[in-house]
């Protein structure tokens, strides 16, 4: 195992041995070192014995909840957890997201799409300050001077517009859920009303999307939140 | 009272037949005013009953006597031959009145029996139209309370215990009525008051019961003093019970059947389903495992180019494969009414968006034209079903048209409804498919053979009717198929 001392390392909680099986031999790339739990309390211990730079949730754990096993690691730990869920469980994603998870794949998925996930985890886990620049493809956000330039040119963003974008560009690549965002840019007091974050994504994406009918940069996750196009 | 009212109504009759004497006595004899009293005697016979109609004969005699026989305001007859007359008079006085008596006995059974039919043909009229169990309950009780001039209450079987189906208003739990209703089903005889059974009860049981099959208890509080009633009405009552009890039999033979059908529908249905999950499991699998077998064999003689085309099929079939059980397990969702709605005002063009997004790897080339209003357009949905269902009706225009076609999608609303289409130019359908390809499993016959589940569309319309909406098939002028789907809103557009 010393080999693997300064790899990152990544616990998969999953209690299908198929899967299990097939996680670690895709991820089996040399570029991880790889821990794996079976139930919720295994990998609790796991994470307090191995220290995991990343953990792969499985919401339907044999003993206990996900969400809870989410609950007790986030009372110590910031390690990104990613929730591998089922598909059509939005409740589920909304709530492991809320209670402190970073991402959700939803199964089945490919694995091309699960390293990308992995990868921009632990970009974010490691870098401490957001990039000042943003840029993907034709859309640059300058958080230090409150530039937006599209195709080359600046567009004007209302304050609330500017700090929504902000918001998702600070997180890009992760999925917030509509009551992250409520509370971030209006409080508390707005999770209940999420039309207001509605009207101003549609508006947001009229400025900086080629074609809002087919967002490039602010995908929608329906049921659960939004997402902004990660850097890479 | 009716009885002291009755007696001084012949005192009554008597003296207005004296005093009408009286007014004759100087122009008639004696003898005539027999005539007098006799008619007196025929109306007390025909107002007032049989006994006050002898009575007024009786004392018709005494007081033509008194009044006018010498020695008048005497009883003491001079002339013996008076005692002849009153003989005579008092005969035919009784003769009469027991004649009419009878004619009119005679006439009050007709009535009351003409009155029973009626009320049986009511009854039974009432019955006939009662399609469930409910309804004939409710008419029988109906019945009871305008036939009889009583309250009813109906007892059936439920299982193994008898409970209340009905009842008329002011019907309270009752345990001690409730146990003579129970003697009476047991024993399916008559109990409760009026009978020799629990003679004591407020109620009237009478058992309803067809052939040996008892079917439960029909309970009746008579409003009025029943006792002088009961012997005239047991004859109804029973005639009420038997046609009762068969209109609850029919009803309940019929539910039985109806079951039985129902059974049998489902039975097909559910074979239906299972010819079809097999099938529609079974094809995406066939070509997964084919292509895993060939790769797995280690002297691989294909090529990278080939090695990859092979994967790409088995990764769309994995697709495919996952979509359908998702489909199903939708369809299940929404037939174990499992599904809630979560409503949010959505922004219509993100719910395009979204729609897109999820079918973009299986457009391939093929255009997609989005057409919608240049203002925001809002509307009340739950945009994951909604999502579901647009992703459903672009895969079925995909799924039906030409590769080279396009695909049109536009949204508009107005104060009631949000209405988006989908369009493509495929074939079409036949008119009479038209309604027909929203039902489960329904497939139109393509000379290709499609691979469709027959359950997108199904799920469709059951996403789109949880919403209060509605969902159509049109052609196309100009070739191709049209598919509506209108959402009511409730002026709650606005933001």
């Amino acid at each position: 195992m010393s080999k693997d001392d300064n790899l990152p390392r990544i616990l998969i909680v999953d209690d299908e041995m198929p899967i299990q099986r097939f996680l670690h031999t895709t991820l089996d790339t040399g570029e991880f070192s790889l821990h794996q739990a079976e139930s919720g309390h295994a990998a609790l211990a796991a994470t307090v014995a191995t220290h995991p730079d990343i953990i792969l949730l499985d919401l339907g754990l044999p003993d206990m909840d996900g969400i809870e096993v989410i609950r007790r690691i986030r009372e110590w730990s910031h390690v990104p957890i990613i929730v591998l869920s089922v598909r059509d469980r939005e409740d589920d994603k909304v709530t492991a997201l809320d209670a402190g998870a970073d991402d959700y794949l939803s199964k089945p998925f490919g694995v091309a799409e699960l390293q990308a996930r992995i990868r921009g985890a632990l970009r974010r886990s490691v870098q401490l300050a957001p990039e000042p620049v943003y840029r993907v493809d034709e859309l640059e956000v300058d958080l230090s001077r409150r530039r937006v330039i599209v195709r080359g040119e600046e567009v004007q963003l209302t304050p609330t517009e500017y700090d929504l974008l902000r918001l998702l560009v600070i997180h890009s690549g992760k999925v917030l859920t509509h009551s992250q965002i409520l509370k971030q840019i209006w409080g508390v007091g707005y999770v209940e009303q999420p039309h207001v974050l509605r009207v101003n994504i549609s508006n947001l994406r009229r400025k900086i999307e080629n074609d809002a009918s087919r967002p490039h940069y602010i995908s929608t996750e329906p049921g659960v939140g939004y997402r902004m196009r990660s850097c890479d | 009272m009716r009885r002291a009212v009755s007696y001084i109504s012949v005192l009554v009759l008597t003296l207005i037949a004296t005093l009408f004497c009286e007014a004759l006595r100087p122009y008639i004899s004696p003898t005539n005013m027999v005539m007098v009293y006799l008619v007196a005697v025929v109306l007390a016979s025909l107002r007032l009953g049989l006994k006050q109609a002898i009575l007024t004969a009786f004392l018709g005699v005494l007081a033509f006597d008194f009044f006018f026989v010498p020695p008048r305001l005497t009883f003491s007859v001079a002339d013996k031959e008076y005692l002849v007359t009153f003989l005579g008079f008092f005969v035919v006085g009784v003769v009469i009145s027991s004649l009419v008596a009878k004619v009119q006995d005679r006439a009050e059974k007709l009535k009351e029996r003409e009155a029973e039919t009626a009320s049986l043909y009511r009854l039974s009229r009432d019955l006939a139209v009662a399609a469930d169990m409910h309804s004939v309950a409710a008419s029988i009780v109906k019945n009871v309370e305008s036939s009889l001039d009583a309250g009813a209450v109906l007892f059936l079987v439920d299982g193994e215990k008898l409970a209340v189906a009905e009842a008329s208003i002011g019907w309270n739990e009752n345990i001690e009525a409730e146990k003579v209703a129970q003697w009476s089903f047991k024993s399916q005889r008559p109990a409760g008051v009026g009978t020799s059974i629990f003679p004591l009860s407020e109620l009237l049981f009478m058992p309803l019961q067809v052939l040996d099959t008892p079917l439960g208890v029909l309970g009746i509080r008579f409003n009025t003093e029943p006792e002088s009633r009961f012997e005239q009405l047991r004859h109804l009552l029973e005639a009420f019970s038997t046609q009762s009890a068969l209109a609850l039999e029919r009803v309940r033979l019929s539910r039985q059947a109806e079951h039985a059908q129902i059974l049998k529908a489902r039975e097909n249905l559910e074979r239906a389903l299972l010819n079809s999950v097999s099938h529609d499991l079974r094809t995406p699998l066939v070509t997964i495992t084919g292509v895993l077998s060939t790769i797995r064999t280690t002297e691989n003689p294909l090529s990278e180019k080939n090695l990859h085309e092979l994967v790409d099929t088995a990764w769309e079939e994995a697709g495919r494969l996952n979509r359908f059980v998702g489909n199903l397990l939708d369809m299940t969702r929404l037939e174990a009414g499992e599904l809630k709605l979560k409503l949010e005002t959505c922004d219509v063009q993100d719910l395009v968006g979204c729609a897109l997004a999820s079918v973009e790897n299986r457009l391939g080339t093929r255009t997609v034209d989005v057409r919608l209003p240049p203002e925001l357009l809002l509307a009340r949905m739950d945009l994951v079903l909604m999502t579901q269902v647009l992703v459903n009706l672009i895969d079925n225009a995909v799924k039906y048209s030409p590769p080279e076609s396009p695909v049109e999608i536009t949204a508009s609303a107005d104060e009631a409804h949000l209405t988006m289409e989908v369009a493509d130019r495929g074939p079409g359908i036949p008119e009479h498919d038209l309604t027909r390809i929203f039902d489960k499993f329904h497939r139109i016959s393509v000379p290709e053979g499609a691979s469709g589940t027959g359950l997108g569309l199904s799920i469709c319309k059951g996403i789109v009717e949880a919403h209060g909406g509605r969902i159509y098939a049109e052609n196309r002028t100009g070739g191709g198929l049209r598919l509506v789907v209108q959402l009511p809103q409730k002026g709650e557009r606005d933001v």
